[in-house]
């Protein structure tokens, strides 16, 4: 392993590569940032130039598009509430109220500081365990994913604010409805689709997230009260005295946490950062320091997971989330075949592409700290501005994944239904992970059906027992909370 | 009433979900599957109907179980302008969706903007002419130029090319 380590250094550290996972993060983190550009879109639109490149080069700059958009997601997260990936969603919930609050800075040195801290973790991680950990995500067949599925889902309820239980189950259910829409993969039977084309795909994530939070949030800020202006002085990005002491412990939990859910395929980053987000709001303190946690656990989460997918990628050739199905497409396309043998074919792309992940990191900080200042000040726009900003950008983000106008028109619609839902209190953010796990969840419990051929499933594996029982364990946690209620 | 109106809304949304997901055809075959394209959206549907029944009973409000009042709620102004600008809003957007087969996006995105910006209360000439001029150009040269992907310019202007 350390011959193949150093060959990795020495693939890693050659001038050129160096360049282009520069190159890579900046791409990506410009991209990423732009609400509805995630990394899937960030990836998919530097295929031509990668095509120009060595195969290890390629990967390298693609490793360092993918870390570059994750960031870039969580600045326009944090800045403007509209996350334009999954794994960012997370961000936002206390990330947007504290750059609310004048401390955008702040907010974000904490997102790249955490996001640093996760990737360099998932990097080294996947540099020591990476053949070992491959073995362990292969023990997860379908039966285990259902009930991991089915977990995630529980913790909305379990995890919901005091008092918003029945609400962020209403939105969670909403969510899941909404990912039935479309052609049925099994039968190719049409569902809610109306007779409509552009629905017999379903609706597009970007979709779906650009409407509920950047143009709910936009006409919001339309029908609100001018708030007061941030007051803090965003050209000092660091951190408030402290909050390195008070987010370590979160970022370390969360970084174990996200790198083992990365592994998992079709988990990934997106389940990381929820979950993380979910794990912190468990160790709350009610101290200052809680959104400050708030914040750090899903970035460095969702970072660490990035890491994690590559393992199932590298050495089974299952791609562990959608970014590196496409980037699963790139390798195909240099004729490289990745799994077990990769390893043996191709060991100074394997190692490089490890050993650039690092790398990656560290650009990526040095390159968005010193820009945090400048980014920071997009919430000091005037109301009159940001608004038709952020309409626009939005709007656009969802065109140019479609390039269909019939989404626009989609999208308003939901847009002022998501509107009126926050207008009632209702969370949003269970109906996009409900959303987002809708269609894992059929695929996964069609699967297991149509192997076990019975529900004795979720009582004939260990590992989905132990997991059942987590399940369980996590229904009671609501329960055990209005019990307590009802006692005082 | 009205606290109860969202979780009333709820019903109604789960009542016509459950119809639709009723109605999804489905073969002999799949009919008899332990898991068929109906059973999750039917789960779904019954549980939200559940979940919007239990928020009824609970008077569909908040505060009836000692949590803070809905957070846009309290923040929304009363007056009917900010509703009037919201609708221009929409309307303006509803108009960007028609406009992009015709014009193309990147006209379609400053005219957006111009209009979006007037109607958010927007006064300064520079920012209303500069703004929209300059993010409709810089998204074309980073979209069509930088990054080369094809956008539809339009049928107007596919027609003058042409």
């Amino acid at each position: 392993m350390w011959e193949g380590i150093l060959t990795g250094l020495a693939t890693a550290f050659d001038p050129g590569n160096l360049a282009w996972v520069a190159a890579g993060c900046l791409a990506g983190t410009l991209i990423g940032m732009m609400p509805g550009l995630g990394p899937i879109t960030a990836i998919a639109l530097m295929i031509p130039v990668s095509y120009s490149l060595e195969p290890a080069a390629g990967l390298i700059m693609m490793a360092g598009v993918y870390y570059g958009a994750v960031f870039g997601g969580s600045t326009s997260s944090i800045l403007i509430n509209a996350p334009g990936v999954a794994s960012t969603v997370a961000t936002s919930f206390e990330g947007y109220p504290m750059a609310r609050r004048g401390q955008a800075g702040r907010a974000l040195a904490l997102a790249a500081y955490a996001s640093f801290a996760g990737g360099t973790f998932g990097a080294v991680a996947l540099l020591l365990f990476a053949s070992a950990l491959a073995g362990l995500a292969t023990k997860f067949q379908s039966p285990e994913y259902t009930l991991v599925l089915v977990f995630a889902l529980s913790s909305i309820a379990a995890f919901a604010e005091r008092g918003q239980v029945l609400r962020s189950l209403a939105t969670a259910l909403i969510g899941l409805m909404l990912g039935t829409v479309g052609t049925d993969q099994s039968a190719g039977v049409q569902r809610f689709t109306f007779g409509s084309l552009e629905l017999t795909d379903g609706l597009s994530f970007v979709l779906v997230a650009m409407a509920t939070f950047a143009l709910a949030e936009a006409f919001r800020m339309v029908v609100a009260r001018e708030d007061a202006t941030p007051t803090a002085n965003v050209a000092h990005a660091r951190l408030h005295p402290g909050d390195a002491k008070a987010v370590a412990p979160a970022v370390g939990r969360s970084s174990v946490f996200g790198f083992l859910i990365g592994v998992l395929p079709g988990a990934g980053a997106t389940l990381a950062s929820f979950f993380a987000f979910d794990l912190q709001k468990r160790f709350k303190r009610d101290d200052q320091a809680d959104s400050a946690r708030g914040i750090a656990a899903p970035e460095a989460a969702n970072n660490a997971a990035c890491s994690g997918s590559f393992v199932p990628l590298l050495t089974l050739g299952i791609p562990g989330s959608g970014t590196t199905a496409v980037l699963l497409g790139v390798m195909l396309s240099y004729g490289v075949q990745p799994g077990p043998h990769l390893l043996d074919t191709e060991p100074a792309m394997f190692w490089g592409v490890i050993v650039s992940m690092y790398i990656g990191n560290l650009v990526l900080l040095a390159l968005n700290l010193p820009l945090i200042p400048y980014i920071a000040r997009l919430v000091y726009l005037r109301r009159t501005v940001l608004v038709p900003l952020v309409i626009a950008f939005s709007l656009l983000g969802v065109y140019l994944t479609s390039l269909s106008s019939f989404d626009i028109h989609l999208m308003l619609a939901f847009a002022l239904a998501g509107f009126a839902l926050r207008l009632s209190g209702f969370p949003l953010a269970p109906l996009l992970l409900g959303f987002i796990l809708s269609g894992m969840l059929e695929e996964n419990l069609r699967r297991t059906l149509l192997l076990v051929d019975s529900w004795a499933f979720l009582l004939d594996r260990p590992l989905s027992m132990a997991l059942l029982a987590l399940c369980v364990l996590i229904w009671l946690t609501p329960l055990r909370r209005w019990y307590k209620a009802r006692q005082r | 009433m009205i606290r109860r109106l969202p979780a009333l809304a709820l019903v109604a949304f789960a009542g016509i979900y459950l119809w639709l997901a009723l109605a999804i055809p489905l073969d002999p075959w799949s009919a008899n599957e332990a898991i068929n394209a109906r059973t999750l959206p039917f789960v779904y549907g019954v549980a939200l109907l559940i979940v919007a029944a239990a928020l009824l009973f609970h008077g569909g409000d908040a505060a009836s179980d000692g949590e803070q009042a809905p957070s846009g709620a309290d923040r929304t102004a009363g007056d009917w302008q900010r509703w009037l600008k919201l609708a221009a809003q929409c309307a303006i957007i509803a108009a960007f969706g028609f406009a992009i087969p015709i014009v193309g996006p990147w006209l379609a995105l400053a005219a957006l903007l111009l209009a979006s910006l007037w109607a958010a209360g927007e006064r300064r000439l520079p920012v209303l002419l500069l703004l929209p001029v300059a993010t409709a150009v810089a998204a074309w040269l980073l979209i069509a130029v930088l990054l080369d992907v094809y956008v539809d310019p339009g049928s107007l202007f596919s027609k003058a090319l042409r």
